[in-house]
């Protein structure tokens, strides 16, 4: 019999992050992730000048 | 809450092994940051031992979760995490134990029970319903306006939550905001920055519980204690602007002899800020000390002017030079108009080097 879970949010981690997975007699069989944030960071810094996108891609990630 | 090992500071002081010596240090530190006399040290001291653990529930959003690394990091002073374990952290994703459906049930039985203090930190996307941002199926737009509307008071975080930062930048393709732009009706503290300076949430946080209300702040919901006072003005590189000493490139003479960096772009003529006197990594450096200009992280809509631009200074434009504080051959009539204009800031540097003209006039 196939069990489907979701663990939403995941936690102790940067960022947002979401799994689904199946479970057929107590082992995953199939499992799809979705990171449930998104900014636009690369849109953002499209033609920016560099001297500015240094100090952008260092803020990415906090961690 | 009721399940963590004490209820008042004095019992995690007691379970931390923190002496009264360094409580009443950490006291005074407090009450200096927030700029109160020195006899309200005993009535915060007395707050903090005897006020109830406040509730906290922390979100976080299109963040990067830098002011979170900054608020972990909080190690100052030995008294460490004094008030940081005086809160009662009941949802935070970035350092909570469960996952899923039960990380989502210790925010609902928070908001069930009320008069917690809500953490905000990065921005809340509108386009398109909020999709840009969801936890547990429901988007950032959703989940903010429940959680706050049984919340004490709104303490933001960091630049994102402030205005919407980074992810607001143009051409903003999130429609990104900050929380003053959606929500009203409960009072919100902003602690902009990139990230939030920990001293200044902690300070929040002891006047928070010392006189049960959020401190004063300015029309930007920022805190007088923290933003009042401009950081050129307090900046350990000031003299060297007053004298016309400024980098032209990196890595010259003038940056590694530690002169004024307005010329490289830097913002301190329009940023309001407490780093040069609270400074970072436990009161190790800031960015002006470690040879790079401000870029004015806390105020609106810093990314979008260029952090390499320089800014126009209020009032006066400074000078590129001014006669040298030093000259050699000495010539005492110069040097005393030079130092008494270099004293008294760019005006009255203008003033003195008129003055010294005019001394050297009547000489001739």
């Amino acid at each position: 019999m196939t069990e489907k879970i979701v663990i939403d949010p995941i936690t102790r981690i940067e960022g947002h992050l979401r799994i689904e997975a199946e479970i057929d007699e107590g082992a995953v069989s199939d499992a799809w992730s979705s990171s449930t944030m998104w900014r636009g960071l690369e849109v953002i810094v499209k033609g920016r000048d560099p001297r500015d996108v240094w100090l952008m891609a260092q803020r990415i990630c906090g961690v | 809450m009721k399940k963590h090992p004490g209820s008042n500071s004095v019992e995690v002081l007691a379970l931390q092994r923190v002496s009264r010596r360094d409580f009443l240090k950490f006291c005074t530190l407090m009450a200096g940051t927030l700029a109160l006399p020195a006899s309200m040290v005993p009535k915060v001291a007395h707050a903090l031992e005897t006020a109830k653990r406040p509730p906290v529930v922390w979100l976080e959003y299109q963040d990067c979760a830098g002011c979170t690394e900054s608020f972990l990091r909080a190690s100052r002073p030995t008294a460490a995490e004094l008030v940081l374990n005086t809160i009662s952290v009941n949802y935070h994703e970035t350092i909570m134990a469960p996952s899923g459906r039960q990380a989502e049930k210790s925010l609902e039985e928070a908001i069930r029970e009320g008069g917690y203090i809500t953490v905000v930190e990065g921005a809340i996307p509108t386009k398109d319903d909020g999709v840009y941002c969801c936890v547990g199926g429901r988007t950032a737009l959703d989940l903010l306006q429940e959680v706050t509307a049984n919340t004490a008071a709104v303490i933001t975080v960091g630049a994102c939550a402030f205005y919407g930062g980074w992810p607001a930048t143009t051409p903003n393709p999130t429609e990104a905001k900050g929380v003053k732009d959606l929500i009203s009706g409960v009072p919100i503290l902003n602690l902009p920055g990139c990230p939030m300076n920990v001293d200044n949430f902690t300070a929040t946080l002891v006047h928070y519980l010392t006189f049960g209300k959020l401190p004063a702040m300015d029309d930007l919901g920022r805190p007088l204690f923290a933003y009042g006072r401009r950081i050129h003005d307090n900046c350990e590189r000031r003299g060297h602007f007053d004298a016309g000493e400024f980098v032209k490139e990196w890595g010259d003479e003038g940056h590694r002899k530690g002169w004024c960096l307005y010329q490289m772009g830097c913002k301190g003529p329009i940023a309001f800020h407490n780093c040069p006197t609270v400074r970072w990594n436990e009161g190790t450096s800031w960015p002006v000390a470690a040879g790079h200009g401000c870029i004015a992280c806390a105020a609106p809509d810093f990314w979008e002017r260029g952090a390499y631009e320089t800014v126009p200074v209020h009032e006066l434009t400074p000078p590129t030079a001014f006669p040298g504080v030093a000259p050699t051959p000495v010539d005492t009539s110069t040097v005393a108009g030079a130092v008494a204009g270099a004293a008294v800031g760019v005006a009255a540097g203008v003033i003195g080097t008129v003055a010294v003209q005019q001394l050297s006039k009547k000489e001739e």
